[in-house]
């Protein structure tokens, strides 16, 4: 078993195995968000499709990683990854994003509701058009969410960069991640402060998202301005050194 | 070319000449070297950027007329990164011939100059 042979290897008495022991690293910073999993310990791999494969499709690579993980320590999986069809990283992100003071239960039930309120204003657009406008009416709230989101992503960024005393916006291109993270942070912004305070989440941002998924709507505008400063400094791109 | 003499440029009691050098900390060698000067860079992908946005000054900013454009840009800046994450490993693991600062101030730390005798 992995388990007593990786704890005789170590030869600690006190801590449990593979557990780092709290160390500071700067004098004057403390480290708050930290993970108790020393660096041997591998993510876990929850996708079912990797397990069906048989032995004939498998590749050297995955052969030997397969033999690997046998022996391997392996994190515990969080509970909001699983291996369900119904899962979807993008909505789980925005999920993480909605949540407020760690209220997972309250900002699932809102991410659902939102979806629930984009499929019932789809069909109900469905049910009152014509047959020729039906096949252009999109009813997955999938897809009208990954649609809408990739929509508000912003192509160009803006970075101040300092120069010559002075903080100069300079364009500069952005990583995948970055543009995601900021599509969904505008949307969020949005849909939190520019409503009436009777109006419920998800009404607002079910509207947003089918919005955004037409290219109108005021996330669309922000990008659009985004876009526009960044055209109007492209003479200050060669501020940037990399 | 080899170091340069030291006999004689020192104000010293057997030394009948002025001084040459007057050096204000004692000549001994450190245990640590300098940190590499990090080289000036240039911004990558301002071609790709102009033509994108030229693109854009004529379609009023719609994504959809500037697709071929946009895609240009990210190819070029998905390139750029992987180039500049190339260059940094390179430089971690060898240095053209000598280690990195870091990994040599390690090996002079475990094996320090010795200026006393004892």
């Amino acid at each position: 078993m992995a388990a007593p042979a990786v704890k005789a290897a170590r030869g600690w008495s006190g801590s449990a195995l593979g557990v780092r022991i709290a160390v500071f690293r700067f004098p004057g910073l403390t480290q708050v968000r930290w993970s108790r999993y020393g660096p041997e310990y591998k993510d876990p791999q929850t996708d079912k499709e990797y397990y069906r494969k048989s032995l004939a499709e498998q590749t050297e690579e995955e052969k030997y990683e397969r033999e690997l993980k046998k022996t391997q320590l392996i994190k515990a999986a969080p509970a909001t990854k699983t291996s369900s069809v119904f899962e979807d990283p993008v909505i789980s992100k925005f999920t993480n994003m909605m949540m407020k003071g760690g209220n997972k239960v309250l900002a699932r039930s809102l991410m659902t509701q939102t979806l629930e309120a984009v499929k019932r204003k789809q069909f109900e657009k469905y049910h009152a058009a014509s047959a020729e406008e039906q096949a252009t009416i999109e009813r997955n709230p999938y897809t009208i969410f990954h649609q809408a989101l990739k929509n508000c992503e912003p192509v160009i960024g803006l970075v101040p960069i300092l120069k010559g005393g002075h903080f100069y916006q300079v364009p500069v291109p952005l990583a995948d991640r970055r543009r995601r993270f900021l599509a969904m942070k505008w949307m969020i912004t949005e849909c939190r402060e520019k409503k009436h305070r009777r109006v419920l989440m998800p009404e607002k941002l079910s509207q947003e998202l089918l919005e955004a998924f037409h290219n109108q709507g005021p996330v669309i505008k922000r990008k659009h301005d985004m876009h526009k400063m960044a055209e109007a400094n492209r003479a200050l791109a060669h501020y940037r050194w990399w | 070319m080899a170091t340069p003499s030291l006999r004689g440029r020192l104000a010293r009691l057997g030394n009948p000449r002025r001084p040459i050098l007057k050096p204000n900390k004692p000549l001994i060698l450190a245990n640590h070297v300098g940190e590499r000067r990090r080289e000036k860079g240039e911004a990558t992908c301002i071609t790709e950027m102009s033509v994108m946005m030229a693109c854009w000054k004529q379609n009023e900013f719609r994504d959809e007329a500037c697709r071929k454009e946009i895609q240009d840009f990210f190819d070029c800046a998905s390139r750029a990164e992987a180039a500049r994450k190339m260059r940094s490993i390179q430089e971690n693991l060898g240095e053209l011939g000598s280690l990195p600062p870091k990994k040599l101030n390690k090996l002079l730390h475990r094996f320090p100059n010795k200026p006393h005798v004892s």
